[in-house]
This record gives structure tokens, C-alpha cells and sequence, in this order.
């Protein structure tokens, strides 16, 4: 009983012991803050690298002849696991304002702002298997939104506004609303698109013929993705394969796959099957196109951690200072218990249950407090940058609007315990020592 | 009966007249740098119940080491030393903790209270280290009016609240008499109990501790070198080369 009792007394009645605890709290507050802001910049770099990019990606390797597009998405669909199928075509040009003059590339960055990658895909199929429908209603203002985002490149004669390519009978085109408001376009405008076509790579020693089009902007598309929307144009595959003259059918297919499902076993059991159908291909889940800039965020867990044992460390020192400071206070009580019948065991749990009160407090205070700013930081940040008159965090720099924040309160729970666990631990030293205590000698110390 | 009253004792209550302490040829030394100093040499003492006895000798002499040895806070190098019939010198670490709760008592010249609890508190301290947790809140209530009446009857009744800081030096003995007596053991260890104290304040500590001593029929031991402190005791002896000698207190210098 007296230990309980005794270790409360002892923990309780001295500001020493509530030093420890703000430090241990602090320590773990401060830990699980830093871990839910880097876990949200994770996330969000996760998100950032995943892009646009499907769950896999096949790539034909279609060095003899083209492969047929049906067959491919055939192979592909028929897998349990992937729940639809798209083929594109892809290839890189630069565009231009129709009837503007030649293109000229006279400095890096217009040449930057001139280049982008055309996109040849099948609207329904993208419905269907990507995220294409809620890039079309993402589009924020409605003047570069499609009419019909059922059949995006539909666009109606009235809406071409130079009147006289509205019986041209062009194709249409997808900029993204980043490109159009940045440039000025809107709904019905006309651009050039200029790639090298197919044929013109087997012409050995002649002069290369580009492929140049007039395509109208049926509407704006905006998956929030900065880096690829502003290089990105989406034209229907038949148009595409029109327009730059080329025999393939598909130069990737996007796959969705089915929530929960293992993506690299999944990657593997395709590949399999594209080879058993003699339709050899590169297939790549999203982790593999990202792979070092993965590893370098699962670099930043690795920090995290070793970050995380500095703070046990410190947590361990505050802790096992306090204690050892408490016993050499206590060693003439330590010896007045054992005159009263106390065990070397009983003292010894006696300090052990003073540094468990103490670990533990600050580990809960840690734990809440930690939580709760965890939570409010961005109103945390809001205050600081009104009252002091700086900017803590630069949006420019991160491309993020607002501290990114994600509370894993399973781990949150963990690094408090595991912390606690820690101080405890280390104070069994002091406790260890004070049970060894001889009593006579300790009746003695002055 | 009271349920506290009922609790089992270690070793059994004392009897009227039955031996509480018996040392025999008591050996204990300790090693100053390369010198083995002797102080305990063959040291014999019986005590019977209701006895009280005074050891007197030169600071050194050894008479708080002999205290410590009777209260099984030291182990004597050689020698029997048995409490109420119980050979104590082969008894585990425990056993001796359990024995030292129940039968032996200690009052100290500094008082030694725990700064951090009451009067009241301290004066519970033996009861809360031998009983568990569950035993405490089921005798929390008459382990209290105990505690309360105990401390009353050594006029501490308006001081149980207090704290060791908050008490004169004649207070704080008497908490610590309180402490000692409230397991009510059949042996009372005193070190010095007076010596900390003014001429006054240790007249009103002697009353207590021979008034209660004869109304509880305590056995008591006590280490001083107060005269008239030692001529109340019904024996008197001088420890000297490590041994007790039959004095008259009176004419000790």
C-alpha cells in the first residue's frame, strides 16, 4: 500500500517531478506534432508523385509491328483484379495560336510554355476506367468548362468562334483551365498542334515533314495537378492517329485495379499474361514510375525515427536525472522505512511507481496536447503569423495552401507508450539503487 | 476484540514475564581502511516484558550499532539474537522486515518523520507498509481513530493535520512515538530519544515513553547519555569494550 501511496506523496510534492512532466510532455507534443505534419507532407507527396497516373500502366513493346488495341485491352481486362481499361496514344508536340503567325522559339521560356504532351484517348473509356470525369467537373470556371461531359469533345458549330472555321469540320481539342486562363483561351478558340509524324522517321536522309493541325477547344479539364496540366491537351485517339499519320493503336494502356488489391502482384500476374498472348510489355505500377522519389519519402520515415529516438533519449535523461536526484534526497526516508518494516524489494518499487507517475503524466499531457495542436496547427500558425508579423509557412515554397496535417492516433497512442516505457525502464536504475541502499547506513546519512 | 487487534503478530504478543530479547555473544565490526575495529564483542543481553533498560557508554562506544542489531537492521557477524523465542540471525530479509513491522519499534534522536506526510500519517506509516491495498481500505477507518486516539493520548489531538515542518521539536518526537507505538510492539527501540531536545521537552518525553511504556508493558531499550533519563529505567548498563557491564546511573560522569 505505502508504495502507491508514498510515490505519490514523493512525485506529487515536489516542482521537480512537474519539470519532468512538462518535459516529457513537451517532448512527446512536440514529436507527435512533427510526425503528423511530416506524415501530411507524406501524404501529400504520395499524392503529388501519384499524379494523374493510373494504378498500372502497360507499355507495349512494339518494335516489329503494332500491337492491336482491342487485344491488349483484352489481355488486360480479363485479369480479376483490374476493374477497367483505357488505351491512349501519346506524343509530344508544341502548339500555337491559329492564324498567329509561325511558332518562335525564341527564348527558353516561351519554348517551356509551347511544349506539351497530346494525349489520344477514347472519352467513354476514360469514363470508365480513370479519373477523366471528375477532371472535367473540377474545372472551377464554368466559361472553360465542357458542354457535355458525357461526350467532351462534342462541341456545337455556334460555339467556334472564328466564324469561319465553324464549317472546317475540325477536331477538338482539351487544354487544361490552368493553360487557358494563364493564355487567354476560352471555349471555342482555335490552336495548331505540330508533332513529327510516323512516316517522316522513315524518310533516311530527307527533310522531316511535321504534322501540323487545327484543333478547337471544346473545354477546359483540371485534375490539380499544376506540373501536368500545364502541359497536357487531350484529343480523341482516332483524330490522333489522323493527325500524326501513325499505324499504333496504343502506346499505353491505364489500368484500374480493383481497391485493396496487391498492385505488384497484380503488375506481375498481367505481364505473365501479356507474354502468354505474345503481346510483350513493360507494366508498371504507379510506385515503380516513382520509385526513388519514393524511396526518398520512405527516407524521411527512417529520419523520423532516429528523430524519435533523440526524444526517447532526452525523455530517458530528463527522467532518470529527476529520480536519481529523488533517491539521493530520500535515502534517509529510505532508511527509516526499512525501520519500519520495509523491504529493499518494497523501496525499490516505491521509486520505481514515482518515475511510473511521472512518465505516465507527461506522457498523457504529451499525448493530448500533442494531439490537439496536431489538430488546430494551421490556426496555430494563423496566430503567430498575425501576432509577430512573419510568415511561418511559405505556400510558394510547398505548393501547399496549409500545413498538411495527418493524425495517425494508433501511432500517436505508440510513441506516448513507447516513451513511457522508455522512462520507466530507465528508472528501475535509480530504483534499483535505492532498494540496494543499506539501511543503517542510510539512517546515518546526513 | 477489535479486527486490528485480531491481526496475527509475526511472532506471537509477549506474555507477562516472558523473555522479548535474548543476544547472546553478539559480534560485529567494521572495517575502517586497513583496521578491523571490534565494536559489539561477545555482547549478551536478556529483556523481559515490561522491562525497561538504559545503555550508556562513550560517543563510539557502539551503542547505536547495538540498537541497530537489536532492531534487525544490522546482522551481527556472530551471536543469537532471538525476539519472543524467534532465532532472528538466520531469518531471510523478509522475514526480519515482517518481525521489525510487528515487534520492534524504533524512536530516533532526529525524529526521522517522512517531511511529506502528516502527523497522522506517519503515525499509519507501519500499518500502511505491512498491509496491502486492499487490506488498508477495508481497516482504513479503525486504522484512523487508532491513529487519531493514539496521537491524542500523547497530546497531539489538535496536531494531526500538521506537518513535520509545521511542528516544534517535542511534537515531532512525540509523532514519532505515536509511529512507534501503534503496532503496539513488544519492543521499543529508543536512540537518543531526549537528545535533540530542550530540559523541559525531554522531561515531557521521558513521562510519555515510561508512562505508556508501563500502561502498554512495552519492553525498552534506550540508548542515552542523559543520567537522569537512564535512573528511571529498572536496569542501567554501560557498554564498554564491546560489552555490557551493570552500572548505576547515577554515578556514571
Amino acid at each position: 500500500m505505502y508504495r502507491f501511496y508514498l510515490a505519490g506523496r514523493y512525485t506529487f510534492a515536489r516542482p521537480v517531478s512537474y519539470l519532468a512532466m512538462v518535459a516529457i510532455g513537451l517532448a512527446v507534443m512536440a514529436l507527435i506534432v512533427v510526425v503528423s505534419i511530416m506524415n501530411g507532407f507524406l501524404a501529400e507527396t504520395r499524392s503529388f508523385l501519384r499524379g494523374t497516373t493510373a494504378d498500372i500502366v502497360v507499355f507495349p513493346i512494339q518494335v516489329r509491328s503494332p500491337y492491336s488495341r482491342e487485344s491488349l485491352e483484352r489481355v488486360v481486362r480479363e485479369h480479376p483484379d483490374v476493374r477497367g481499361a483505357c488505351a491512349r496514344l501519346v506524343r509530344p508536340a508544341v502548339w500555337k495560336w491559329h492564324e498567329r503567325g509561325s511558332i518562335v522559339l525564341g527564348n527558353s521560356r516561351d519554348a517551356t510554355h509551347m511544349q506539351v504532351i497530346v494525349l489520344g484517348v477514347d472519352a467513354t473509356a476514360e469514363l470508365e476506367a480513370t479519373k477523366f470525369a471528375s477532371y472535367l467537373a473540377d474545372v472551377r470556371d464554368p466559361q472553360y468548362a465542357v458542354l457535355d461531359q458525357h461526350d467532351p469533345f462534342a462541341l456545337p458549330l455556334s460555339e467556334i468562334r472564328n466564324a469561319t472555321l465553324r464549317y472546317a469540320d475540325l477536331p477538338t481539342a482539351l487544354m487544361s483551365e490552368v493553360m487557358m486562363s494563364s493564355l487567354g483561351l476560352e471555349r471555342g478558340d482555335a490552336i495548331e498542334l505540330v508533332t513529327v509524324p510516323d512516316q517522316a522517321l522513315e524518310l533516311d536522309g530527307k527533310a522531316v515533314n511535321p504534322a501540323s493541325q487545327t484543333f478547337v477547344l471544346a473545354g477546359g479539364f483540371n485534375t490539380g495537378h499544376y506540373n501536368h496540366d500545364q502541359a497536357t491537351v487531350f484529343i480523341d485517339r482516332d483524330e490522333f492517329r489522323r493527325w500524326c499519320g501513325t499505324q499504333h493503336e496504343a502506346s499505353e494502356i491505364y489500368v484500374a485495379v480493383r481497391e485493396g488489391a496487391d498492385l505488384n502482384r497484380v503488375r506481375d500476374e498481367l505481364r505473365a499474361s501479356l507474354d502468354d498472348a505474345k503481346l510483350p510489355s513493360d507494366v508498371e505500377t504507379w510506385e515503380d514510375r516513382h520509385h526513388i522519389w519514393l524511396g526518398a519519402v520512405e527516407n524521411e520515415r527512417n529520419i523520423l525515427f532516429v528523430i524519435f529516438l533523440f526524444f526517447l533519449l532526452l525523455v530517458c535523461t530528463i527522467t532518470f536525472s529527476v529520480l536519481t536526484m529523488m533517491v539521493q534526497q530520500k535515502v534517509r526516508d529510505i532508511g527509516i522505512l526499512s525501520a519500519m518494516g520495509a523491504t529493499a524489494t518494497g523501496t525499490g518499487t516505491l521509486f520505481a511507481t514515482c518515475g511510473i507517475y511521472i512518465a505516465t503524466v507527461g506522457g498523457l499531457f504529451g499525448l493530448i496536447t500533442g494531439t490537439l495542436l496536431a489538430l488546430r496547427i494551421n490556426d496555430v500558425k494563423d496566430a503567430i503569423e498575425s501576432a509577430f508579423g512573419i510568415e511561418v509557412f511559405q505556400k510558394e515554397v510547398y505548393a501547399f495552401t496549409e500545413i498538411p496535417v495527418s493524425i495517425d492516433h494508433l501511432l500517436d497512442v505508440g510513441i506516448a507508450a513507447t516513451t513511457v516505457v522508455g522512462a520507466v525502464l530507465i528508472c528501475l536504475i535509480p530504483a534499483f539503487r535505492a532498494a540496494r541502499l543499506d539501511a543503517v547506513e542510510a539512517l546515518r546519512h546526513e | 476484540m477489535s479486527e486490528l487487534a485480531a491481526q496475527p503478530a509475526v511472532a506471537g504478543q509477549a506474555r507477562a514475564g516472558e523473555v522479548v530479547l535474548a543476544a547472546r555473544g553478539l559480534v560485529r565490526g567494521y572495517r575502517m581502511g586497513r583496521e578491523q575495529l571490534a565494536v559489539l564483542s561477545g555482547t549478551d543481553l536478556e529483556l523481559r516484558r515490561g522491562e525497561s533498560v538504559a545503555i550508556m557508554g562513550r560517543s563510539g562506544a557502539g551503542k547505536s550499532t547495538l540498537l541497530h542489531a537489536l532492531g534487525l537492521l544490522d546482522r551481527p557477524e556472530r551471536g543469537s539474537l532471538a525476539i519472543l523465542g524467534t532465532e532472528t540471525t538466520k531469518l531471510r530479509r523478509g522475514a526480519r522486515a515482517a518481525l521489525r513491522n510487528r515487534q520492534i519499534g524504533f524512536v530516533f534522536q532526529f525524529y526521522h518523520l517522512i517531511p511529506e506526510l502528516s502527523a497522522l500519517d506517519n503515525t499509519l506509516l507501519p500499518w500502511r507498509i505491512t498491509l496491502s491495498p486492499l487490506q488498508w481500505f477495508g481497516q482504513r477507518r479503525q486504522l484512523l481513530v487508532r491513529g487519531r486516539e493514539l496521537l491524542a493520548e500523547l497530546g497531539l489531538g489538535d496536531r494531526q493535520r500538521h506537518r513535520p515542518s509545521q511542528l516544534s521539536g517535542g511534537e515531532r518526537q512525540r509523532v514519532a512515538l505515536a509511529r512507534a507505538l501503534i503496532t503496539s510492539p513488544s519492543l521499543l527501540l529508543c536512540d537518543e530519544p531526549t537528545g535533540n531536545l530542550d530540559e523541559r521537552t525531554s522531561e515531557v518525553i521521558a513521562d510519555l515513553l515510561f508512562q505508556v511504556g508501563a500502561r502498554r508493558q512495552h519492553t525498552l531499550v534506550m540508548v542515552t547519555h542523559d543520567r537522569e533519563l537512564a535512573a528511571r529505567a529498572s536496569r542501567c548498563l554501560l557498554l564498554s569494550e564491546g560489552r555490557l557491564h551493570a552500572m548505576d546511573a547515577s554515578q556514571h560522569p
